[in-house]
């Protein structure tokens, strides 16, 4: 499996969508987060992890929307349906691949809490738990656009959909739906919403719903891409 | 050896093949014969578990391929119809990856088999076809496979490019059961010892092909004809 997670790690590293996804991602979150400290008038990550899931929104489609679909436009996925590895071990090993990008550029935003914490004595501890929660969200997002990735042979449609499905769940916690739905209906909803169990650890609470919801996601999507690369007749 | 046994496809409500039967032993060529759509690659995707079979059975060495596919994969070398590859991978890279996927790391011997020494650092997608035709063909050697299945290894090439990779096949042959396919009738005379001919989905003939020199083309013609 690691000659597979390797091939598809090398992909980016050999080529510049990879550098150019990562690098926007770390210079928006960095430009967003740092021009409203002043606004703000303190220091904390919890306005910074607040932009990190709608970044990620049109971050992590951007980048994992060829998983599955180039294979499928050049049909090199029958090549590796037809090598002695399971349809688990290739989506496993690209949502691995992917998986690393996306912490490789949370990593570019390290500067900010090791910063924060030299000039403003921020606490670490509740740091990492958010950081740890931002890689729970993304794999998260990362199995749901391989999902749609695997069902199209166009990269377009696989990050069009994966977007309005991602920005639909993060909808579902937003202020706007809460004046539409009843409260009720609302309140029963926010709990399939990534940014309901993202901001516990935004906080620094490691609650193990929230682990449980993100784990959840992402083997049903990951899961069902399986179920769909068997589904080739 | 590769043994077929009453297989049908069908897809949703097109019968793809009906009852096709046969077996290849070591040692043996076997051209699939048929003009476009005949069933020839749905036939070579079944025996690899690529696809499943709507009823029938395939053996490779004894083994299921939809139960058993990774060990009756590690056995078998394919080369796609049309031959998809990565463009953006270097020839060493592309060969380096599929073989150590197939647990074996030397390349060399395949690479000077196939020719490819001068374009080792180059990207695929800078290759001529008969170039990628090799990396294709190299790929499915990769990991040594008792068996081949090439489909329509030589198409799109220009003749010199055909009689290079005929000539390859028959070296490779010696220790291998190598199943390919053409609608090329000349490619059958050159380098299969049996011949299977397929149209619309059925068998219509299987065995030894005829030593007569476009002989293979009088008989395609009947046995098409008698089964229109």
């Amino acid at each position: 499996m690691f000659k597979l997670f390797k091939k598809e790690f090398d992909f980016y590293l050999n080529n510049a969508v990879g550098y150019i996804v990562v690098i926007l991602f770390a210079v928006f979150v960095n430009f967003l987060y740092v021009k409203d400290i002043f606004l703000n008038g303190s220091v904390s990550m919890k306005s910074f992890f607040g932009i990190v899931p709608w970044l990620f929104l049109i971050f992590i489609p951007a980048l994992t929307m060829r998983a599955f679909s180039e294979e499928k436009r050049l049909n090199t996925i029958e090549v590796l349906l037809t090598l002695p590895v399971s349809e688990m071990q290739i989506v496993v090993s690209k949502f691995f691949a992917h998986l690393v990008l996306v912490m490789i550029a949370l990593l570019l935003t390290f500067s900010l809490p090791v910063s924060f914490y030299y000039l403003a004595n921020i606490y670490l501890p509740e740091a990492a738990v958010g950081y740890g929660g931002a890689i729970l969200m993304g794999a998260s997002f990362i199995a749901v656009t391989q999902y749609f990735s695997s069902l199209t042979k166009n990269q377009i449609v696989s990050f069009l959909s994966s977007l309005v499905v991602l920005f639909i769940l993060l909808g579902i916690s937003s202020d706007l739906l809460s004046t539409v739905l009843p409260k009720l209906v609302q309140d029963m909803l926010i709990y399939f919403s990534p940014i309901y169990h993202f901001q516990n650890f935004a906080k620094g609470i490691l609650d193990l719903r929230s682990i449980y919801y993100f784990v959840s996601i992402t083997v049903l999507f990951l899961f069902l891409t399986v179920v769909n690369l068997e589904k080739r007749n | 050896m590769i043994s077929v046994d009453k297989i049908t496809k069908t897809f949703k409500d097109k019968t793809a093949l009906h009852n096709i039967t046969f077996e290849a032993k070591k040692g043996e060529i076997i051209g699939f014969l048929g003009p476009n759509g005949a069933g020839k690659t749905t036939t070579m995707r079944i025996i690899l578990g690529y696809l499943t079979p709507t009823s029938g059975s395939v053996k490779i060495n004894g083994l299921n391929p939809g139960e058993d596919r990774m060990r009756v994969l590690s056995a078998v070398g394919y080369l796609p119809e049309n031959n998809p590859l990565y463009p953006e991978m270097k020839v060493k890279e592309y060969l380096r990856f599929i073989s150590s996927v197939k647990k074996e790391e030397n390349i060399d011997d395949i690479v000077v088999d196939v020719s490819l020494e001068d374009v080792l650092n180059t990207k695929i997608e800078e290759l001529s076809r008969g170039y990628k035709q090799r990396v294709g063909l190299a790929a499915a050697l990769c990991g040594n496979p008792e068996i081949l299945i090439l489909d329509e290894p030589t198409s799109g090439l220009d003749p010199i490019e055909q009689e290079k990779i005929r000539n390859l096949i028959k070296k490779l042959s010696k220790n291998k059961t190598i199943i390919f396919s053409t609608h090329i009738l000349s490619e059958i005379e050159d380098v299969a010892d049996k011949v299977i001919i397929i149209h619309r989905g059925n068998k219509v003939f299987d065995g030894f092909k005829p030593k007569k020199k476009g002989s293979v083309e009088t008989l395609f013609k009947k046995v098409v004809k008698d089964h229109v």
